[in-house]
């Protein structure tokens, strides 16, 4: 009897269980089994991925790269799984892939200094030996702002300093030169938000042409096309790549092969890279890894060498590899950085044609965009500020991307996030309540798909958190930041020089900043480990807490008219200055301690160490940036005007500026496109 | 004291080219405010030029810029260039950049001139507070002695930073009175103080429509008047290529301090041009809205023979219509969020304005907004039987760029300025089209989004919660179901 009613009490409860939670349920031991084997199964798009899961110590420990919670009570087990869950399935709390890529660290470095030539140079110094080249680049304020460089005295000091100055299509295909650019296992970052659109049109023009390069050189047409080059254009007054002993190289002098084309990087072809080429006149040395790939263009579009079909082809091919991320989150320039250029509205609408021609080209492995926390963070914003205001930026890109007719499913993919790492304990959950709050909107608002609601993320660590006195310390702060984002399973990282607080980083400061997270990948044994995270109280609590701090704060933004609402009120730059403010009075006080620098003085009390030089561009470097962007603007008289005028009219017709861009930036230089824009689209307002 | 410690101190306050930092000068200009100086505060990522134009049309005696993204030495010595090839070698030049600029960077700009860049090793000894009065004090020394208030325009018939107008001798002829001194200015002078033709309006100010016809903007804090001006601004200097626009921008000061933040500047985009001035005033001691010697500052811009003068005033109350002592065409600025329509009864302005200007008009209830204001008006006017799109009731997105309702409020009130003045502004090309977007960015109905998704995550929570909770009595109920099968 008492039997029946308990059964009965079961089937009726059963009936009120959903049937995606039974399941859940039901399939428990499944998923046990599945991480009890050495190997682990998964596909990404249509390839079966099979990995090792598991590390043996010295001692002979088997370590897992995942562990489950040994739970027994079918709640525990559903909860666990609804809210946290293995890493790579929903709410994707502990990560989105079920294990990290193998072969590549989440290493990215931010680099960007003089002119184009001293910036490649730097990338390959810093990915020599890196199997995966995945590059960072720092743009100089003149680029940023979307002007050119001048010799007007408040532009020129400006130029190259920094960041690297970027002005035109030929300084991008000297900058990435040697990298290639359609490779699957390079990746190139660009931190740019006003002009971006510009510069990631340049981008993608090398891209292309460096594509068209290597079609050139598979099909043996080298001959054929310098034939052509010589009747069409003068070879010496096309751009020239200057080597690292201050010669220029001239087209002819470039390697004959690339080591991409023959698949490794054979002995020759370092050595050919390494010597002077070929000797004779412009036989400048490239920088050591660089191949000359993306140098034999210098000056032209494949558009003009190669038959209209190849190039189409090559093109379209070329969009659809290129892999990388373009900063150009607009909303937090006017939150908190400050290099908007165009009305809000027109940058806005940038971005959504640099998305609406992504999902038309197929370009799908380049983020549109990278929506930032990192400059909110910078500017003062608390670590659930930083994630509440980027989350409800990034809804906010959504809505105005669905709003213009584009489908979720097509777009959310090309989102990324980019947060700071400081030392609060929030920051120890950052991504864990980011892609969780992602993965629920996604999935139960928008109604998308699987692949839309996983969040992928960039770390930095916190710049702010450096300080000017002890600066040894500050590598300890970083180390401390990074275990912080791998711990938590970020996709992506870059850590901090311990001299940044004082100076451009040099070197040797960017090797150690490097070393920091290849010690923790690849000495730390916990690290080995892929969901360290979970099943710790701690973290669990933190990162309800910090959810739903994160909710909280979007229904005051909700109170003050969603983003553009607070914005106008200037809601978030008002609280971020308060949040900053509040640091910096706990930190004069005392009550906030910071070590070496308001707390553990040395004898002499701690001063502020001051830079002992610091990196400035040379004049020659500056001056090469001006006759290089003169001779640009004089190779192209004869289009500039009639591709500013061609691009104004799209404007005003409302149409795809981006597909335009990808044009103009063949004929015209950054500065004159984005004054050809202000008459368009208006220019930023400042705001008070 | 003596006069000259007792004369204002007026500063421009700036970031450097292409420099977003602009915390620290947020900072800065906020103690010099309390310090009692009058601020016009331009923002970050201004160049020389803009900071020199704005600095000689507002007759500072300091310009305090930070700069953190390099290049400072080249910036500082441009703006020092600059300041003396435009007989302005008397404005102080303040600055701050931590630790980037150096030392001996230091050395080398006091050197040639630059009057002090402070180093973090100066906010160390001196503390902030104390830097900041080192600004104040040295602002306040006395400058040596200047030629005449005239300048000669050059070969080009160009007057300093090849302005149409002696911008030099204008911002100083406001100043003096300013400082109360007009009458004295102009019973000294034999001559205008500027390099135009005609001479001192006889007395307080000269009959309407004399020359240069005064437009007056008014409207609520908040309500986008100095965007609004800026779009007519621009209308303008596009659409009469050879005419002169002034502007005069009054904001209130602090009773407690004296100081004032003039805010307007910062949000003019289109003022930097030959053909135009803009001059910030502080309302000093009155409690208006509008400073006591804006009369004197509008004479010296029509002797100037400005073709058309802007006067905009502080953010006002309901009841403020002070404006109209001042000008001939009077337009009022609000928003469709004034609350209730029978707010609309009280304020003063709807009964005399010639033109009222609807701004922000994307937002919710803006057509309600415009209904009510036309009756309004209509009622005020006993106009019962007017048309509505007749009726000086425009509705603008100031924000948006070349946004068409501004177009239409620009020709309504040049149509007005015609009929009301002497002035005779022809009709002009069409206005430049831009690449405008289609709607608003977020629709209207969509404008909850975040609330929803914060709605959808927690309903998402709760169900998680008590599904397991179920499930956990499932596990409850089948343990203990299969101990009795155990027991049998």
């Amino acid at each position: 009897m008492l039997q029946q009613t308990l059964i009965d009490k079961y089937n009726e409860l059963k009936e009120q269980l959903h049937p995606d939670a039974k399941k859940l349920v039901e399939k428990w031991r499944d998923v046990v089994k599945q991480y009890e084997g050495d190997e682990y199964e998964f596909k990404v798009r249509d390839k079966i991925i099979k990995q090792p899961l598991t590390f043996t110590s010295l001692s002979g420990t088997k370590v897992s790269k995942v562990y489950l919670p040994k739970f027994k009570d079918w709640g525990d087990i559903l909860q666990w799984q609804l809210q946290e869950n293995v890493p790579g399935e929903f709410p994707f709390t502990a990560g989105v892939f079920p294990l990290k890529r193998e072969g590549e660290d989440p290493t990215r470095m931010f680099a960007g200094e003089g002119g184009p030539e001293r910036t490649n140079r730097r990338f390959h110094y810093v990915s020599v030996g890196q199997p995966a080249k995945r590059l960072s680049t720092a743009f100089d304020s003149v680029t940023l702002y979307g002007e050119d460089p001048a010799h007007r005295p408040d532009i020129y000091g400006k130029v190259g300093n920094s960041g690297v100055s970027i002005a035109t299509v030929d300084d991008a295909k000297k900058l990435y030169s040697g990298f290639d650019l359609c490779d699957p296992k390079t990746s190139v970052s660009m931190t740019i938000n006003g002009p971006a659109p510009m510069l990631l049109a340049f981008f993608m023009n090398a891209a292309i042409d460096q594509m068209c390069e290597k079609y050139i050189i598979e099909n043996n047409l080298q001959e054929e096309v310098n034939k052509i080059i010589e009747v069409k254009y003068n070879i010496e007054n096309l751009p020239k790549y200057i080597g690292t002993d201050g010669i220029p190289i001239h087209h002819t002098n470039l390697p004959k092969t690339l080591s991409s084309t023959s698949k490794k990087e054979t002995a020759e072809n370092i050595q050919a890279s390494q010597n002077p080429l070929s000797g004779g006149r412009g036989a400048g040395f490239l920088p050591e890894g660089n191949d000359g790939l993306g140098l034999r263009l210098l000056g032209l579009s494949g558009k003009d060498i190669l038959p209209t079909d190849v190039y189409e082809t090559i093109k379209a091919k070329a969009l659809s590899s290129v892999r990388g991320t373009v900063q150009a989150d607009i909303l937090k320039e006017d939150q908190a950085q400050n290099t908007c250029i165009f009305s809000t509205e027109f940058a806005l609408k940038l971005m959504g044609d640099v998305q609406e021609y992504f999902i038309s080209n197929k370009v799908q492995n380049f983020y549109s965009v990278s929506i930032s926390g990192y400059h909110i963070a910078e500017a003062g914003a608390n670590p659930i500020t930083q994630l509440a205001f980027t989350l409800s930026n990034g809804f906010t890109y959504v809505e105005y991307y669905l709003s213009r007719g584009m489908n979720i499913d097509d777009f959310a993919p090309n989102l990324s996030f980019f947060f700071s790492n400081g030392m609060d304990p929030e920051y120890s959950v950052i991504g864990r309540v980011a892609r969780r709050i992602w993965a629920k909107a996604m999935k139960y608002k928008y109604k998308a798909n699987d692949r839309s609601q996983k969040l992928k993320y960039h770390i930095q660590t916190s710049g702010r958190s450096l300080h000017a006195q002890e600066i040894d310390f500050n590598d300890i702060r970083t180390t401390l930041q990074a275990l912080y984002a791998i711990y938590d399973n970020c996709n992506s990282l870059h850590t901090n020089a311990y001299d940044e607080a004082i100076t451009t980083p040099t070197e040797e400061s960017v090797r150690r900043a490097m070393a920091i997270q290849l010690i923790i990948n690849r000495e730390l044994g916990t690290a080995k480990n892929e969901n360290p995270n979970q099943g710790s109280f701690l973290i669990e609590e933190m990162t309800e807490l910090v959810e739903q701090a994160v909710l909280a704060e979007f229904e005051r933004i909700t109170e003050r008219g969603g983003v553009l609402g607070a914005m106008e009120r200037m809601y978030q730059r008002n609280k971020i200055q308060e949040e900053s403010l509040y640091y910096e009075t706990l930190k004069h006080t005392g009550e906030f301690p910071i070590v070496g620098v308001n707390t553990f003085l040395n004898k002499n009390g701690s001063p502020t160490i001051l830079p002992a030089e610091v990196i400035r561009s040379t004049t020659e470097e500056k001056e090469l940036q001006i006759t290089m962007l003169n001779a640009f603007k004089e190779r192209h008289k004869d289009k500039n005007a009639t591709m500013l005028k061609q691009l104004q009219n799209v404007a005003i017709a409302n149409g795809n500026l981006f597909e335009e861009l990808m044009e103009t930036v063949k004929h015209c230089s950054l500065g004159e496109i984005t004054n050809a824009l202000y008459s368009v689209g208006g220019q930023y307002r400042r705001n008070m | 004291m003596t006069e000259v410690t007792e004369k204002k101190v007026r500063l421009v306050t700036a970031a450097a080219l292409f420099d977003g930092h602009d915390a620290a000068i947020n900072i800065m200009r906020r103690i010099l405010q309390s310090k009692g100086a009058e601020i016009i505060h331009l923002g970050h990522n201004r160049s020389v030029a803009e900071i020199v134009e704005c600095a000689i049309e507002e007759d500072v005696q300091g310009i305090a810029i930070t700069s953190y993204q390099g290049g400072h030495v080249e910036f500082f010595k441009y703006m020092k260039d600059l300041l003396n090839e435009n007989g302005c070698g008397h404005i102080k030049i303040f600055g701050g950049g931590g630790g980037t600029i150096l030392p001996s960077e230091i050395e080398e700009l006091h050197n040639y001139g630059i009057t002090r860049i402070y180093s973090p090793d100066d906010g160390r000894r001196m503390g902030l507070d104390g830097m900041i009065q080192d600004v104040i004090d040295k602002c306040r020394l006395p400058n040596p002695p200047q030629e005449g208030l005239k300048a000669s325009p050059n070969e080009n018939g160009k007057f300093a930073l090849g302005e149409w107008k002696d911008v030099i001798s204008i911002a100083k002829a406001i100043t003096v009175a300013e400082n109360g001194q007009y009458k004295k200015l102009i019973s000294a002078s034999v001559e205008p103080p500027f390099g135009v033709q005609g001479g001192f309006p006889s007395g307080g100010r000269g009959a309407v429509g004399d020359s240069g016809a005064v437009l007056g903007i008014t409207g609520t804090g908040g309500a986008g008047k100095s965007s609004v001006t800026d779009e007519i601004v621009r209308r303008f200097l596009n659409n009469y290529t050879d005419k002169t626009i002034a502007v005069i921008s009054v904001d209130p000061s602090k009773k407690k301090t004296g100081g004032a933040l003039l805010g307007d500047r910062i949000r003019m985009n289109s003022i930097s041009s030959p053909r135009a001035y803009m001059r910030s005033l502080a309302t000093r001691e009155s409690d208006k809205a509008l400073s006591q010697y804006v009369t004197e500052a509008l004479d010296i811009c029509k002797v100037a023979g400005f073709d058309l003068i802007i006067l905009e005033s502080a953010g006002v109350g309901q009841s403020d219509a002070s404006i109209l002592e001042h000008c001939d065409v009077s337009m009022y600025v609000m928003t469709p969020e004034y609350g209730a329509p029978s707010q609309l009864e009280k304020i003063n302005m709807l009964d005399y304005a010639d033109v009222i200007c609807l701004n922000k008009f994307d937002k919710a209830g803006a057509l309600d907004a415009l209904h009510d204001v036309r009756k309004q008006y209509k009622r005020n006017y006993e106009l019962w039987d007017a048309k509505d799109e007749d009726l000086p009731v425009v509705g603008t997105i100031a924000a948006q760029f070349n946004d068409a309702g501004v177009n239409n409020l620009f020709d309504k009130l040049i149509d007005v300025i015609n009929k009301k003045t002497n002035s005779s502004f022809g009709t002009h090309k069409p206005f430049e089209k831009s690449g405008g977007m289609d709607g608003s960015i977020i629709p209207p109905k969509r404008v909850r989004y975040l609330a929803e998704i914060s709605e959808t995550i927690n309903e998402y929570n709760k169900w998680a919660k008590d599904q397991a909770a179920i499930a956990t009595k499932l596990y409850q109920l089948d343990a203990v179901i299969k101990m009795m099968d155990d027991k049998k």
